[in-house]
């Protein structure tokens, strides 16, 4: 078009002189596709350069590639979502990075065959009488049984840089090592561990794992969550549900020890109070009562040393008269005038026969 | 003359950006190139950038990828040191790390040539490492004797020896164990075994779990006894010092016996006929020795 545009240019300067009407007609036309020719050219020029503005979508990220290297280091050179420009294509190169806020992988490799379809709707194939390696996974514990283990692991994109322009399928690789991560885990824990007495531990295990392979082949993503699932192979599913059972049953026998040894060791303990506190209390009246008696001993004893047999007398008299206030029943019986005894008969009976009452018989 | 210094200008621009296009090429973030001068490779680019070179049919440049690539080896067998046989499946990540190396190997840089030749450099690597060592070194509870990662590095440690001894330009980032099965015998032998080991577990823990249950009740039941046997002595103890200290109040009553029986009989009398009681008693007794001289009408005294 170059070679075009130069070749008209010297087209209109050199006939100064237009003599006959048909070259003038020509020239003419020639202007007028001239000028056609220069609004086309302006217009590819706005086109080559409005051609620059790109759009990133609310789930993309992009990343300018200025002859070949990435405009701007780490985070900085991720464009978010928007309206953007670069320079048109042999200058810069736009590359879109698809990025949602998770990514998601599975890990079959240890889980035996199965479709998601076959399992929702609960017609997996029958479990056969051993496991053929080509078809179903699994995975070797370290006491040497056979588990089916799987996970789900829960990531997302750090360093979207280092994930796209380093790895030719990065969340191959992630899978990879979550396979690698369940295996490996999977070889250095017991059966039992793996599947009830320590099922948090191994799913750390399986995450701690990963986290360390993918910071080693510096994938540039940050692990979220791995979720494992372990069972025992279908074969054994019954053996297996049978330990849990006698498992079960051995807990609920010891639970029942246990709660009968609070119950015997809570009673002995209030018994051994009880015993102990009315030892106590029973020492306490003891030395009190003892204490006041001989308060008033100390007291008495003046008085009834200055006359021993009228203070003896006054003191029987006055309680007498106490005690015989309290005494419901109260006979009196006379001396006979000439002397002799008399015979007194009582029925006691408002009471069970315990004769409280001092006879005094004369 | 203004006219013909535009088009100069413009024509120049286009001349320009024509070379341009013939002279310079670009290599991005991801890939790596090398420039052949008549087939020959002469210069090698790893790092992105524009670069200069002589138009066709003079320099050609050839772009491979350098991003780390995934590969898996087929699933297969191999004897362990026991020697039982073991299925492992390997995956590699590998990249062209020098493409001018990478080039002539591979009949103008096919990688589906480079895999297979990593395929067969990985099945004799694997062979070889896994040969040296027993299963108890694939699998065991403890991580002195687990050899799970010093497998894996062997195994990469001999891929990438081959591998530069060759001068494939390829390097191996990182290698594992991606799936670890027995064959279908030797599985059913497992099974067989887990499930007699099962039941060796399900009768130990029905038999310990009977056995630690009574264990536990007679122990509280032990520990009940003792602690009240311990009340009982410390009750005897608690008294015992309730009398020691009573004794301490002795000689106040020694002052005078007499009046200290005294006082005992006259509160033993109090607390005796506390309760409801009946009390006979006659004329001498105080203080109703006071009707002693009275006159009665008894029947004794009328006639």
């Amino acid at each position: 078009m170059s070679d075009e545009h130069d070749h008209h240019d010297h087209g209109l300067s050199a006939p100064v002189t237009p003599e006959d009407s048909g070259s003038q007609a020509l020239a003419e036309a020639l202007r007028s596709s001239f000028a056609i020719v220069k609004i086309v050219m302006l217009l590819m020029v706005i086109a080559f350069f409005s051609s620059g503005f790109f759009q990133v979508g609310p789930q993309e990220k992009a990343v300018i590639l200025r002859f070949g290297r990435p405009v701007g280091d780490g985070q900085k050179a991720l464009l978010t979502s928007g309206l953007h420009w670069s320079f048109p294509y042999p200058i810069d190169e736009v590359v879109k990075i698809p990025i949602t806020e998770q990514q998601i992988v599975l890990s079959t490799v240890g889980w035996y065959f199965t479709t998601p379809e076959q399992e929702l709707s609960g017609e997996e194939m029958p479990a056969g009488p051993s496991l053929n390696p080509a078809v179903d996974g699994y995975a070797i514990t370290a006491d040497r049984n056979i588990i089916h283990t799987r996970a789900t692991l829960y990531y997302h994109i750090d360093d979207p840089i280092r994930f796209v322009f380093d790895f030719e399928s990065a969340s191959n690789t992630v899978q990879n090592a979550l396979d690698n991560a369940l295996l490996y885990t999977a070889a250095r824990f017991n059966v039992d561990d793996i599947l009830t007495r320590d099922v948090a531990g191994f799913q750390d295990a399986v995450q701690q794992r990963v986290t360390d392979l993918t910071e080693q082949e510096q994938l540039g993503i940050v692990i979220d969550q791995c979720e494992v699932q372990s069972i025992p192979p279908r074969q054994l599913q019954t053996v297996f549900a049978q330990v849990t059972d006698a498992r079960e049953n051995r807990n609920k026998l010891l639970n029942d020890a246990h709660s009968y040894e609070n119950q015997v060791l809570l009673q002995s303990g209030a018994e051994a109070s009880t015993i102990t506190n009315e030892a106590e209390s029973a020492r306490a009246r003891y030395v009190d009562s003892l204490t006041a008696e001989a308060k008033r001993f100390s007291d008495l004893l003046p008085k009834y040393e200055s006359n021993p047999s009228l203070f003896a007398q006054l003191t029987l008299v006055q309680t007498m008269g106490q005690v015989l206030t309290n005494v419901q029943d109260k006979i009196f019986l006379p001396q006979r005038a000439d002397g002799k005894p008399r015979e007194l008969r009582l029925m006691l009976n408002r009471e069970p026969p315990q004769p409280k009452a001092g006879a005094q018989t004369p | 003359m203004k006219r013909n210094v535009l088009t100069v200008v413009i024509g120049t621009v286009l001349i320009v950006i024509f070379a341009l296009l013939l002279f310079v090429f670009q290599v991005r973030r991801s890939e790596v190139a090398v420039v052949t001068t008549f087939g020959k490779p002469v210069r090698n680019l790893t790092e992105p950038g524009a670069y200069f070179k002589w138009p066709w049919p003079i320099q050609k440049v050839y772009k491979f990828d350098q991003r780390t690539q995934n590969f898996e080896d087929k699933f297969s067998e191999n004897l362990t040191a026991d020697p039982l046989t073991l299925l492992t499946s390997v995956y590699v990540g590998w990249r062209i790390s020098d493409a001018k190396a990478f080039f002539p190997k591979f009949a103008g840089g096919n990688e589906a040539a480079a895999q297979r030749m990593l395929e067969s450099i990985l099945r004799s690597a694997k062979s070889a490492v896994i040969g040296k060592h027993p299963l108890s070194e694939f699998v065991n509870a403890n991580p002195e004797d687990l050899k799970f990662d010093a497998i894996e590095n062997e195994i990469k440690q001999k891929v990438q020896a081959r591998l530069s001894t060759n001068d494939c330009g390829i390097s191996i980032e990182f290698l594992g164990i991606k799936k670890l099965g027995l064959p279908e015998s030797v599985a059913q032998a497992v099974f067989t075994r887990m499930t007699s080991e099962r039941q060796v577990l399900i009768s130990k823990l029905q038999y310990t779990g009977e056995a630690e249950a009574q264990e536990i009740r007679s122990a509280a039941d032990r520990q009940a006894a003792e602690t009240v046997a311990n009340a009982d002595a410390d009750a005897t103890r608690i008294r015992g010092e309730g009398e020691a200290e009573a004794a301490k109040t002795l000689p106040v009553f020694q002052q005078n016996p007499e009046l200290a029986n005294f006082l005992l009989r006259i509160s033993a009398l109090q607390q005796s006929l506390n309760q409801r009681s009946t009390l006979i008693f006659d004329e001498r007794t105080p203080p109703f020795d006071l009707f002693q001289h009275l006159p009665t009408n008894s029947p004794s005294q009328q006639p």
